[in-house]
């Protein structure tokens, strides 16, 4: 529980700081980015906080549920442009795929990894 | 009482969880198929659910909205793994860095001018640039430069989905498909998908997926605001 209260109290600062200053980015990543930085300058992520993330994880599609379903309300750009969205999307993740891979991989030795 | 029940918001959000719950015994039942994640059924059974009943939207999300406030709290816990994880991948620092910026941004400009050639619409194509995020990241930047929300959600659920099936596959054929490179290409290709796939092959894709999410939902959070 403490795990939990902690991201909420990062949360709130960070959407605070969002408001205050009005950020371009999302609230929750200003808080995410504040969060990474106090676990850098305390050196240890807190026990309670790893157990937080450890039973949150597998959840995470779940908490995706309720604004996906929002596609019901987009059915005519669904039924217009649905087909052609899945093949722009399909196709386009070619070129990002090769283009990871050969640079990450890229650098390693030959025969080092199969 | 059956028109009563279709406006109890604790409903709604029951069927939400019972509608994940029956996603996740689904995709155990077929052997973890990538192409059936829970998400998926979870959305095609809430969605089927109004059709049915003829229940707005708005009225769903009375309900919805008590398990979409979850989603700002694990946004900010993502900070959790790319810490740990900046410890062991602080040698491999530049290459990482290069993949993300470069391999993100070839499929997120390719999306882009597709739409633009294909389709022709300025929204649509500003709402398909967020496709490689991870989707409370994504719809928050939608929101904020007026794509649209739920396509923006289902663009990146069904990269997360297509990517998540395709990445190991592709890079096997490119023979590049070392733990390492198929858990951050997941992660850069498929986010949380692409990450929930990369636990299954292994810990050491998990943790490079993780990062590689955590970090292209960042990099992006942080550029396409400024550019679209």
């Amino acid at each position: 529980m403490p795990g939990l209260l902690l991201l909420l109290v990062f949360l709130l600062v960070g959407s605070l700081l969002q408001s205050q200053f009005v950020l371009p980015v999302p609230a929750a990543i200003v808080g995410m980015l504040l969060l990474l930085v106090f676990l850098i300058i305390r050196g240890k992520a807190p026990e309670s906080l790893q157990q937080t993330t450890k039973s949150l994880s597998p959840l995470l599609p779940l908490f995706l549920i309720p604004v996906s379903s929002g596609i019901i309300t987009q059915q005519e750009i669904v039924s217009d442009y649905g087909v052609e969205l899945v093949v722009i999307l399909a196709l386009s993740l070619i070129p990002g795929i090769l283009v990871t891979g050969w640079i990450m991989a890229g650098k390693k030795k030959q025969g080092d990894k199969p | 009482m059956m028109t009563e029940l279709l406006t109890m918001p604790l409903f709604w959000a029951t069927l939400t969880i019972a509608a994940f719950v029956l996603g996740q015994q689904l995709y155990n039942a077929t052997g973890n198929s990538p192409f059936i994640p829970p998400i998926l059924t979870g959305v095609a059974l809430i969605v089927t659910t109004l059709e049915l009943t003829g229940t707005d939207y708005s009225v769903y999300m009375q309900g919805g909205n008590l398990i979409h406030i979850m989603l700002g709290p694990v946004i900010v816990m993502l900070a959790v793994p790319l810490y740990q994880f900046l410890h062991t991948m602080r040698d491999q620092w530049q290459r990482i860095i290069l993949a993300i910026v470069l391999g993100s941004a070839t499929t997120v400009a390719c999306a882009v001018a597709l739409t633009w050639w294909w389709i022709g619409d300025e929204i649509l194509a500003k709402t398909i640039a967020t496709k490689s995020i991870t989707t409370p990241v994504a719809v928050a930047i939608t929101e904020q430069f007026g794509g649209i929300a739920a396509i923006a959600s289902a663009a990146v659920i069904v990269t997360g989905i297509l990517g998540a099936a395709m990445v190991p596959a592709l890079l096997k054929v490119i023979r590049r498909d070392d733990p390492q490179t198929t858990g951050l290409t997941l992660g850069v290709c498929a986010h949380a998908i692409g990450t929930a796939r990369a636990l299954e092959l292994g810990a050491e894709q998990a943790a490079y997926s993780a990062m590689a999410m955590t970090l292209t939902a960042t990099l992006h959070a942080l550029v396409l605001p400024w550019i679209v």
